[in-house]
């Protein structure tokens, strides 16, 4: 072991990376604790917790998530969620990912006045739109809606998509796009065979953020549907939720029926996706 | 296998008063190995890129293989090309990044099969076949590169500075390599760097290029030798040659260039095809110096203050301080030197060997004789 790191220098080494060691403990524990904590409470009954909030689980109530999904509607909060994140991801994604494609790529005239645009509109907050947003849901017909709740999605999420898309593709070299043209393929060719499988870090990065925010979601559901058939998973939470009494054991399990698909999700594209995609394209 | 023919060409862009490239005519003939050279900005690229298809022509005519292609778009003027960056795709294979060019075209996948695998053997890629870009070294990737040029068995041949990002050995052997290549293919080939040591070991022909114009072409050695004027003096040959303002004057019925306190003498020019007075840049390339009664007679000499000495191995370079009016000039001896910095220098050369640049044109004064 003449190569051996001497105990002096390991020792050393450790000591400065302990700070920064301390801080990663203290703020995983900071994000994992109250997320376990939920996960406790989700089955415990509400007497057992407010009799102590942070026991452990003597009794584990599986049955409160066969009765949340079946006699508290869950099924159909989860399935009316699935449809419209799912549906506003998907929509968002593709255009999201085209227009960013011709900002970052095609020099035209308003090029910059249209990036411009999208980008003012991320930096108010949504709530402005939201009296006007619900007259024109309703003008149209789209209130109380799935279809209307899916297409406010796709617009509150494009202009960020738009944006974080057209800085990742700015980036790819033009002498990719080159090459594919020599070797005879056409602009949309080229952006589903070359663009989208080379950016698809960044369109992983957008789908986790979108399908999260639009998944958790509360304020635009609340205000454009109200009927419970059509309501989603955050709303459906919300009915555990009286004015005199909140069944907060309902309410963690609840929250963890929502937060699954997040979870999957997020595990998903980020494990499968963003490795090493973009390595090795040019110089 | 093709002609390929500039007809004026010309490239403006939109906003700028400059053509990028100007009026720029030159024919490459069938299998011959044309290198565009210039400095950084010069307009080799855009022209390259004009011929790809890549860059819309402003003026002028484009014709590859007879027929006039301003307007064919990139895919359909039958040439391939090999850029700097490598732009090799990043999600494929490299078997995949050989074969995309030829599924898009619907070539047979038993051909398929058959030009890659010659490809590879040809490059010597057949183990990285399976690997992706990222798992390659560079060279592997610019072999790869160039794979996928080959494979296209294109009429024409492009490469946009394609040894840049190699490091110092592997770009002599990747140079050696491209030559052997164009050897045993024979295709028409057009190579832009900014590398004189790659244009004259590999061009056949050379055009060197300035400002979007070209300044000069033809084969490497006739270019090095009888530059057409003190901007391709300049930039071909390392060092660069020695110019330094001189007027010319007659003594005795000799021919003369006055530089400072020096007088050069003059043997190439008949003295009555010198007018005196005339105003002119003198040029001695380094090598054309050696250190004074070292060499045989004949030879004339200037002499100065040595500023400083670069001792490459092989050679020296010496740094020698010729005084007010022309400065300091760069000789390469392949001797050892260990004068003291400061120290009186005489360097000797051969009057044949001086080039002469109007000063104002900067064109060349032909000469009778060659240098």
């Amino acid at each position: 072991m003449a190569n051996a790191e001497p105990f002096a220098d390991r020792a050393t080494r450790m000591l400065r990376s302990a700070p920064l060691a301390a801080v990663l403990v203290l703020y995983t524990l900071y994000s994992a604790l109250p997320f376990a904590w939920i996960a406790t409470m989700s089955v415990r009954t509400t007497s057992e917790i407010s009799a102590n909030h942070y026991a452990w689980p003597t009794v584990w109530h599986w049955e409160k998530y066969r009765a949340a999904w079946f006699d508290s509607n869950f099924g159909t909060y989860f399935w009316n969620s699935t449809l419209v994140v799912v549906a506003a991801v998907a929509v968002v994604t593709v255009l999201g990912a085209a227009a960013a494609h011709c900002l970052a790529r095609y020099r035209f005239r308003g090029n910059r006045l249209v990036y411009f645009i999208l980008f003012s509109s991320i930096i108010f907050p949504p709530q402005i739109i939201l009296i006007s947003l619900f007259q024109v849901m309703a003008g149209y017909g789209l209130y109380n809606s799935r279809l209307g709740l899916t297409l406010v999605y796709i617009g509150l999420q494009l202009p960020l998509t738009v944006y974080l898309l057209e800085g990742f593709f700015a980036r790819i070299p033009q002498d990719l796009f080159d090459a594919a043209k020599i070797d005879g393929y056409g602009d949309f060719e080229i952006f589903v065979r070359i663009v989208l499988p080379v950016g698809m870090p960044a369109i992983a990065t957008t789908v986790i953020l979108n399908f999260i925010q639009l998944w958790n979601e509360f304020l635009f559901a609340v205000v454009l549907v109200n009927d419970p058939g059509l309501s989603t998973l955050p709303i459906g939470i919300r009915r555990f939720m009286g004015d005199y009494f909140q069944d907060t054991g309902m309410i963690a399990t609840g929250m963890m029926i929502a937060v699954l698909p997040v979870i999957v999700v997020y595990a998903f594209f980020s494990e499968k996706l963003i490795q090493g995609m973009t390595a090795g394209a040019v110089k | 296998m093709a002609v390929v023919r500039l007809d004026n060409l010309s490239k403006r862009y939109t906003g700028t008063a400059d053509a990028a490239v100007d009026r720029v005519s030159f024919t490459v003939a069938d299998g011959e190995f044309m290198v565009l050279l210039g400095p950084s900005g010069c307009g080799k690229s855009t022209t390259l890129r004009m011929i790809a298809g890549l860059e819309a022509i402003s003026e002028g005519a484009l014709w590859i293989d007879g027929r006039q292609v301003n307007t064919v778009p990139a895919k359909d003027r039958d040439i391939a090309m090999v850029f700097q960056s490598y732009a090799l795709y990043p999600h494929m294979t490299v078997r995949d990044n050989l074969a995309f060019g030829l599924r898009r075209r619907d070539v047979a996948k038993a051909e398929i099969e058959r030009r890659v695998a010659l490809a590879a053997s040809i490059l010597g890629l057949e183990p990285l076949l399976e690997r992706k870009p990222f798992a390659l070294s560079g060279g592997q990737r610019q072999r790869v590169a160039l794979g996928r040029a080959i494979v296209r068995e294109p009429k024409v041949f492009l490469f946009d500075e394609p040894l840049s990002n190699l490091d110092a050995a592997l770009r002599v052997a990747t140079r050696n390599e491209l030559v052997k290549l164009h050897r045993r293919l024979g295709v028409t080939m057009i190579y832009v760097t900014h590398d004189q040591v790659e244009a004259m070991t590999m061009g056949q022909r050379i055009c060197v290029m300035n400002r979007g114009r070209v300044a000069q072409i033809g084969a490497p050695l006739e270019v090095y030798r009888n530059p057409a004027d003190a901007f391709v003096a300049r930039f071909l040959g390392s060092p660069p040659m020695n110019l330094f303002p001189a007027t010319l004057r007659t003594d005795g019925g000799r021919a003369l260039a006055a530089a400072g306190t020096h007088a050069i003498p003059l043997e190439r020019w008949r003295t009555e095809a010198l007018s005196p007075g005339r105003e002119v840049l003198c040029g001695i390339r380094p090598e054309a110096f050696e250190i004074a009664g070292r060499t045989t007679a004949g030879t004339a000499t200037v002499t100065g203050s040595l500023s400083a000495i670069e001792p490459l191995g092989a050679e020296t370079l010496l740094l020698v301080d010729l005084g007010p009016g022309v400065g300091e000039v760069t000789a390469r001896v392949r001797d050892d030197v260990d004068a003291p910095i400061g120290s009186t220098m005489a360097l000797s050369f051969q009057p044949a060997s001086v080039y002469l640049f109007d000063r104002t044109s900067e064109l060349a004064i032909p000469a009778e004789g060659r240098a």
